[in-house]
């Protein structure tokens, strides 16, 4: 890794599915650290923007580095060790639901790390613990709660213990003190490790408790929010009406 | 349909070819930089082999059951009932064996993987997978489609073994053929060709619906709907590709059979 290279960084990237605009002309860097949070109206490209910047999908034009990498022009080999400094929640959860929740959890260990089996088993208690869910290891993910999955994803991104996570809607569908939790559970990792935190919400609280700097994903472009304290003094109609949840504005509301 | 939806038609066909190949020239190259681990393909080969041995093994034993009343019918009006086993074999070894079995593990294995790796792909658990570090073709195609071959192997040999007992059963109820009778010139009429000819077109169907399978799987999108079309399209692209490739492995054991005959005469 370049050390004074971003954790991330986008130039001038376009990506388009099925010949329809998404993202058009993203530049945009994310510090090693940094905490940033992804808002914006529903549809309009957060979670392409989230898996563009993990490498998921690549973008009709432009380039995105990861750590220094220029990653869809990087041979394959270069690009494995990297992986592992890449963790990731997704938004319905993604668990493997033919592994048990520990399972869940061993199988970076096993098939990326290659420790041994008394380690992982190690691993795999602390992490369930970290997380507060100890006594469903040995469930499957659709036999627990909608919130502990998201405890069990975030322990499974933890696993490898990467340098920059992402995060797709941490807290949706979750009750509001579930949430808080686990965004309380997001900040103390990332403070524990100082990893780099990307996160998509349309919780406005959850994004001023978690972020460094709030993004806005809005017209095929990436506004520059601010951090949570300037973020109100912004002038942008667009971010106002979004953060205050106004009908009126010029954002279209959609059904 | 326009000219226009026509042409796109066929783009769509060769650009669906393309990618295929392409997806294969991955598994093949991953398989080899990066193999799989013994315990995953072993996993695989069980889980495929004890999934379709019954099934493979019934419909081994109607097969040869009925092949044994066809050709009994036929064989004792020219006084050669005793070649009934060999004959009934070397047809199942040759031409309904593989075929049979690759059709019920089109049906069953193909549409049962490709679901299954759709599923993981719309629920983005291949994603995850990817996140985590590892390759999803290392961990999850390469495990399979190595299986889905080597079981086709023994599955094949469940399904002949069967259609013995199934023709000597028939023999012996339909034509009076004892079960000695019935095994006595099967060594003499299954020739070392005509195994070769039915291992290397096992071999041929089980590549086909494991190409098939795995890739309409992995690259399904489309959530539920998209689940259901790869299966679909999994079955009736396999049983085409196979019809097909039946045809011409089997002109091409011909001609080849025909020139190693000239070659010795």
């Amino acid at each position: 890794m370049d050390v004074a290279s971003p954790s991330l960084e986008l130039k001038n990237v376009d990506v388009h599915f099925r010949g329809e605009p998404i993202l058009s002309a993203i530049n945009l860097q994310i510090q090693p650290g940094e905490r940033v949070s992804i808002i914006g109206p529903s549809g309009q490209g957060k979670s392409v923007l989230l898996k563009t910047l993990a490498g998921l999908i690549i973008p009709t034009r432009g380039h995105v580095f990861i750590q220094g990498c220029d990653w869809h022009h990087t041979p394959k080999d270069t690009k494995i060790p990297l992986l592992k400094n890449l963790g990731m929640l997704f938004q319905k959860n993604a668990l493997f639901d033919s592994l048990s929740c520990g399972e869940n959890i061993a199988f970076p260990l096993r098939e990326v790390n290659h420790l041994p089996e008394e380690d992982i088993q190690k691993l795999v208690a602390y992490f369930l613990e970290a997380v507060a869910i100890p006594h469903a290891k040995n469930l499957y993910p659709d036999e627990i709660s909608g919130g502990m999955q998201k405890r069990l994803g975030i322990a499974r991104a933890l696993a490898l213990d990467p340098q920059i996570l992402f995060y797709d809607d941490p807290t949706a569908g979750l009750d509001p003190i579930t949430s808080r939790k686990i965004v309380d559970l997001i900040c103390e990792l990332q403070k524990k490790k100082n990893s780099t935190l990307v996160a998509i919400t349309n919780d406005m609280n959850r994004a001023y408790q978690m972020s460094d700097r709030i993004l806005m994903v809005v017209d095929q472009a990436v506004l520059e929010a601010g951090s949570p304290q300037s973020i109100r003094s912004n002038q942008d109609p667009r971010i106002q009406q979004f953060i205050n949840g106004k009908l009126s504005g010029p954002l279209t509301v959609m059904a | 349909m326009t000219p226009n939806s026509f042409s796109h038609y066929i783009l769509n066909i060769f650009s669906e070819i393309g990618s295929l190949i392409l997806f294969l020239k991955e598994v093949l190259i991953t398989s080899i930089k990066y193999p799989s681990s013994r315990q995953q393909i072993l996993e695989q080969i069980w889980q495929v082999t004890m999934q379709s041995v019954s099934t493979t093994s019934m419909a081994g034993f109607f097969v040869g059951a009925i092949m044994a009343i066809q050709f009994a019918m036929q064989m004792s009006e020219f006084g050669a009932i005793g070649y009934l086993g060999g004959l009934t074999t070397s047809g199942t070894i040759r031409e309904v064996g593989p075929l049979l079995i690759a059709f019920l593990l089109s049906g069953k294995i193909g549409a049962y993987t490709s679901a299954e790796l759709g599923t993981m792909r719309v629920t983005e658990q291949i994603d995850a997978i990817r996140c985590l570090g590892a390759n999803p073709i290392q961990e999850l195609i390469v495990p399979r489609f190595i299986a889905i071959v080597i079981s086709s192997f023994f599955l094949l040999g469940a399904g002949l073994i069967m259609s013995v007992f199934g023709g000597a059963l028939m023999g012996y109820l339909f034509a009076g053929v004892s079960y000695e009778q019935y095994v006595r010139y099967i060594p003499s009429l299954i020739t070392l060709p005509s195994i070769i000819s039915g291992t290397f077109k096992s071999f041929v169907f089980a590549f086909i619906l494991g190409s098939i399978c795995t890739y309409q799987g992995y690259k399904t999108t489309g959530g539920a709907k998209g689940v259901g079309r790869s299966v679909v399209n999994t079955a009736v692209l396999t049983m085409m590709c196979i019809v097909v490739a039946d045809w011409i492995t089997s002109t091409l054991s011909d001609l080849i059979l025909k020139m190693i005959t000239e070659t010795i005469h």
